[in-house]
């Protein structure tokens, strides 16, 4: 595939603070990557870097084949939303989808149709004349992508565009922006710090931290095959639990003495982190060749998924599953036995 | 000990009372063909005239300081506007200390009294441009700073009460130009505030005394001081009619930031 947006080795600093260090990632043609990372890792100064509203000390950003940093933001043809509203609030919904054509002379009647084509797109018609005081926060970030697109840009750059929702409708814009990315075919960068948006949104995620990429892969890949100990911890739920390593890929928990076999990777000996997702953890009866045991200390029953925490004894630390096999009865307070699947795990000395 | 509301209007009342008496000592002086020494309450509704409004406009004198005023207002309203909209727009987005450097700089008219701005504004550009001490306009960068104070605070207030950084960049990414943007985009938002600011300018202007005065420029407060030798119940009719169109203005202005902020 061509790529379509590329930062190379793009470095950027505010006063004594590195907001991007040698960072490169590329988004293909038709491609939706997210920049997913705690605040202050800089994946907004990123795409503050391709808009062109900064200017990076090194590196490059590519469109296509050429670097747009000779070129100011108003110049690059890039689309953009906004987490904070950003309609111009005095122009209606209509004059704020035409403001980018207006900017490129476009004759009414390309306007007029272009609207009615956007506002279709978006499920808006016939809100033409609202002002955007009058929208709920979903239209009106509809409006926005809807308003972005109007000038079909080659690159669309989305900052945080669902923070402000609330919780429903959140979900319901995360499914328009994909649909309509699919549909127009766009390159898109979207930063995000939420990891459930981008899990489900992304075809790629750029997991970030401190201005450096940790990790890109598609959603299935960092959350099963994380890189690095940070992105098992930020990408999704991990239990993180203490250890002695007893040998190359042999482990026991802290306060115990039976151990068992992990991957070969990581420390060889001495105290150690091992990183394991709550569905690699199951919940056994006492009497099959449990690995630990415990007593189930809570039950948080979600639907479709129950996860129970269980406190391990003697070690004396929790652990969740979402994994409870079914003939076993877990109630608060039962003491049951506990099982790893150890084959993905995470060694690490990393607290 | 009183309570809270008695307070306030008690406080009002007397406020009201310290205005309004010059006021109607004013009007009445100006509008009634009364000597002033036999004006009293027995005679309040008694010969009320017009008159002297009429006997003023007929003065060509007047008509040339009233023109000089207001084109000297408009000039320095608009002048007010294109140089603070975008140059505290742009210190807004780029640079905290410009923007207090200007906020400092934007009260000093309250520090530097007009008279030493005169002497130093005459004698910058006696010598070096003439032409700008001659002509009566060239007392509108003058007028732009005496205004500045109240200006700046205005438009400041308006810049802080939006969301300029997110709308700039939207305008930006949608093609536009700064010039485009300022006045497509943050202008109509802050438009509340430019119309007060406007109005400001105006109100200053048409009160301002000392860098007329010293230049020799022939406004209409100059006139009124002039005039009230010659016809005082003309100068304060005219005195009172600027009163009125200032509180009227002040009254509009109130009506667009209500509007605006809806």
């Amino acid at each position: 595939m061509n790529r379509s947006l590329a930062f190379l080795s793009v470095t950027k600093s505010f006063g004594k603070t590195l907001a991007l260090d040698h960072f490169s990632v590329e988004v293909a043609e038709g491609e939706l990557v997210s920049l997913l990372g705690p605040s202050g890792c800089g994946k907004s100064t990123a795409l503050r870097v391709a808009a062109g509203f900064e200017n990076p000390d090194s590196g490059d950003v590519m469109v296509g084949e050429s670097s747009v940093l000779g070129s100011p933001a108003n110049e690059r043809g890039m689309g953009l939303v906004f987490q904070n509203y950003s309609l111009f609030p005095h122009l209606n919904v209509r004059e704020n989808l035409e403001f980018g054509l207006r900017v490129r002379r476009s004759s009414a009647a390309v306007r007029r149709a272009r609207v009615t084509e956007l506002l279709e797109l978006v499920r808006l018609s016939g809100l033409d004349d609202r002002l955007p005081h009058q929208l709920s926060g979903g239209q009106q970030q509809r409006v926005a992508l809807a308003r972005a697109l109007a000038v079909e840009p080659r690159v669309l750059l989305l900052d945080e565009p669902l923070s402000a929702l609330d919780a429903t409708v959140r979900v319901e814009v995360r499914d328009e922006i994909r649909r309509i990315q699919r549909g127009s075919g766009i390159a898109t960068l979207f930063v995000t710090h939420d990891q459930d948006e981008a899990l489900a949104i992304s075809d790629r995620v750029c997991v970030m931290r401190s201005g450096r990429v940790e990790q890109v892969g598609t959603p299935r890949a960092v959350y099963r095959y994380p890189a690095t100990p940070f992105v098992a911890r930020f990408v999704g739920r991990v239990n993180d639990l203490a250890v002695i390593v007893r040998g190359v890929g042999i482990v026991a928990l802290r306060g115990s003495t039976s151990g068992f076999s992990v991957p070969q990777s990581g420390p060889s000996s001495g105290d150690a982190r091992l990183l394991l997702r709550p569905e690699d953890v199951r919940v056994v009866g006492l009497s099959d060749d449990a690995l630990a045991r415990g007593r189930v200390e809570a039950v948080h029953f979600g639907g479709a998924t129950t996860s129970v925490d269980v406190l391990l004894t003697p070690s004396n630390q929790t652990v969740r599953s979402t994994d409870a096999t079914r003939n076993v009865r877990c109630e608060v307070g039962e003491e049951v036995g506990v099982v790893f699947d150890t084959e993905r795990a995470l060694l690490t000395r990393e607290p | 000990m009183m309570s809270g509301r008695k307070l306030w209007w008690s406080v009002l009342v007397v406020v009201t009372v310290f205005y309004a008496i010059p006021m109607v000592a004013m009007t009445r002086f100006a509008f009634q063909r009364v000597p002033v020494i036999k004006l009293s309450w027995s005679n309040v509704f008694d010969k009320w005239t017009v008159a002297p409004i009429g006997e003023t406009f007929a003065d060509p004198n007047f008509r040339s300081s009233a023109l000089l005023s207001i084109g000297l207002s408009v000039a320095t309203a608009v002048l007010t506007v294109l140089l603070l909209v975008p140059t505290m727009a742009l210190a807004h987005l780029r640079s905290p200390r410009v923007r207090r450097w200007i906020e400092v700089s934007a009260v000093l008219p309250f520090v530097v009294p007009a008279i030493a701005l005169v002497v130093g504004f005459a004698g910058a550009f006696r010598g070096t441009a003439p032409l700008f001490i001659r002509n009566p306009y060239g007392m509108v960068p003058l007028l732009v700073i005496t205004a500045l104070p109240f200006t700046h605070r205005t438009i400041e207030n308006g810049l802080s009460s939006i969301d300029l950084r997110t709308l700039v960049d939207a305008s930006r990414s949608l093609g536009a130009g700064w010039n485009r943007t300022i006045w497509t985009v943050v202008a109509p938002n802050i438009r509340g505030s430019i119309a007060t600011a406007t109005f400001l300018a105006i109100t200053v202007v048409l009160g301002e005394f000392t860098i007329a005065s010293l230049l020799l420029k022939n406004t209409l407060p100059l006139y009124l001081a002039y005039a009230q030798g010659q016809n005082p119940q003309g100068a304060f009719a005219v005195g009172l009619v600027l009163t009125a169109i200032s509180a009227s203005l002040i009254g509009i202005t109130n009506g667009i930031g209500r509007r605006s902020r809806r």
